[in-house]
């Protein structure tokens, strides 16, 4: 009987670990999305001891991460602009890290809905960004489109979103609570 | 065990503690005296042996694990699954970021949401209440409901009309001059705002979150 329970203890402990195994080989394209939508707010992030040369090149590497066509839509209370193209993002971006001493940013949440093709996916998003001047981190609601190129998942389009009022513009001042199993000072 | 005479209130606490030592030794340890609540001429007289005194664990082991270990490990698996539990299904503790709800949830404070508040019945007006993010639930709304399902929300030199009628609200202290036209609440949604009506409209976030997006009610 001891024999019998060791072997199925044994089965269960083999296929939990295949199916570890399994998910690490090949993960899923929420996974995949997931885990670069991670690596690039830390790429997007910058310190005060980066050299000028190291910010701007640290900035051309954040291409990698969108389509040559990207489209980003940021709605602000009383204005509202784009940015088309990648080359204009990738300027923006510098110019960001030219001003800013530095800026931290991290996205607390991220909610991945993958086609049935599999080829491309909505995100949503919520952004955080602290630089060092602000007390408080600022927060933004993101849309994502993405797309799958050569195996590789790019952001093709960035629209600025509102939980309360979808058909509202963005940035307004709002009562905000956090969890506090995230321990954030906020 | 080791015996001494006690006096004054640390033999008060060596009297409290005698009775179980008592029961659990069968009948090695006494107490003379004014019995269990008097402390004023009585000492305990320990009749210990040394094989007693070798099973008897420490003061400091009785503190940390008491006499019974098993019994003490299986309280702390179940204080651990209840609170683990009780923080993933029912309480939640969330800290106010922002001004758009002072003076009744003041910035910086910390509160607890009841996730299980609406389990047995809607939202009812004037709750407030946690909305989570259309991308998850780290950081969250703290607004107040004011606008069922169904209703027209608007307000008029700060003060709020749902379906033309004005209502009360014992929650907000000051008011600015809100303008804003009747607004139809759809079903399965809340119109929902902050109490801190001092703010400019245009500054203040507010509206209509579906049903889903509420996590539950503030409690504390």
């Amino acid at each position: 009987m001891k024999k019998w329970l060791a072997r199925i203890i044994l089965l269960a402990v083999l296929g939990a670990v295949g199916y570890w195994g399994w998910t690490v080989c090949f993960p899923s394209a929420e996974k995949v999305i997931r885990t670069r939508l991670e690596t690039l707010a830390k790429e997007a992030s910058f310190t005060s001891k980066e050299g000028v040369l190291a910010k701007a090149w640290n900035a051309t590497l954040l291409a990698d991460y969108f389509t040559l066509d990207v489209r980003v839509t940021i709605s602000l209370p009383g204005t509202e602009h784009s940015i088309d193209g990648r080359d204009e993002l990738m300027q923006r971006a510098v110019g960001v890290r030219s001003v800013l001493p530095s800026l931290k940013i991290d996205f607390p949440d991220i909610k991945v809905v993958v086609a049935p093709d599999k080829e491309s996916a909505v995100v949503n998003l919520t952004a955080r960004g602290k630089t060092p001047e602000q007390k408080e981190f600022y927060l933004q609601e993101l849309r994502l489109r993405m797309i799958k190129i050569k195996r590789t998942w790019l952001i093709n389009e960035i629209v600025t979103v509102r939980t309360l009022s979808l058909n509202r513009i963005a940035g307004q001042e709002s009562c905000l609570c956090v969890a506090t199993r995230e321990r954030l000072r906020v | 065990m080791n015996c001494r005479r006690v006096t004054g209130p640390e033999r008060c606490g060596v009297k409290r503690m005698a009775p179980s030592y008592a029961g659990r030794s069968h009948g090695t340890s006494k107490i003379s005296g004014n019995g269990l609540t008097g402390c004023l001429s009585s000492e305990v007289i320990c009749m210990g042996t040394n094989a007693d005194a070798a099973q008897e664990p420490s003061l400091l082991t009785r503190m940390l694990i008491g006499r019974k270990p098993k019994r003490t490990l299986v309280r702390i698996v179940i204080l651990v699954a209840m609170a683990f539990l009780g923080r993933a299904f029912v309480l939640l503790p969330v800290k106010v970021v922002g001004p758009s709800m002072s003076p009744t949830y003041l910035d910086h404070s910390i509160h607890i949401i009841n996730r299980l508040a609406y389990l047995f019945h809607e939202p009812q007006r004037g709750d407030a209440v946690a909305i989570r993010l259309l991308a998850g639930g780290h950081i969250m709304y703290l607004k107040r409901i004011i606008g069922l399902p169904g209703e027209t929300v608007a307000f008029h030199h700060g003060q709020l009309y749902i379906n033309g009628r004005p209502q009360e609200e014992p929650y907000v202290v000051s008011r600015s001059d809100w303008e804003h036209e009747a607004e139809a609440v759809k079903s399965n949604q809340y119109y929902v705002v902050g109490d801190n009506r001092g703010m400019a409209y245009d500054d203040h976030d507010k509206g209509r979150p579906t049903r889903d997006l509420i996590v539950g009610k503030v409690l504390l």
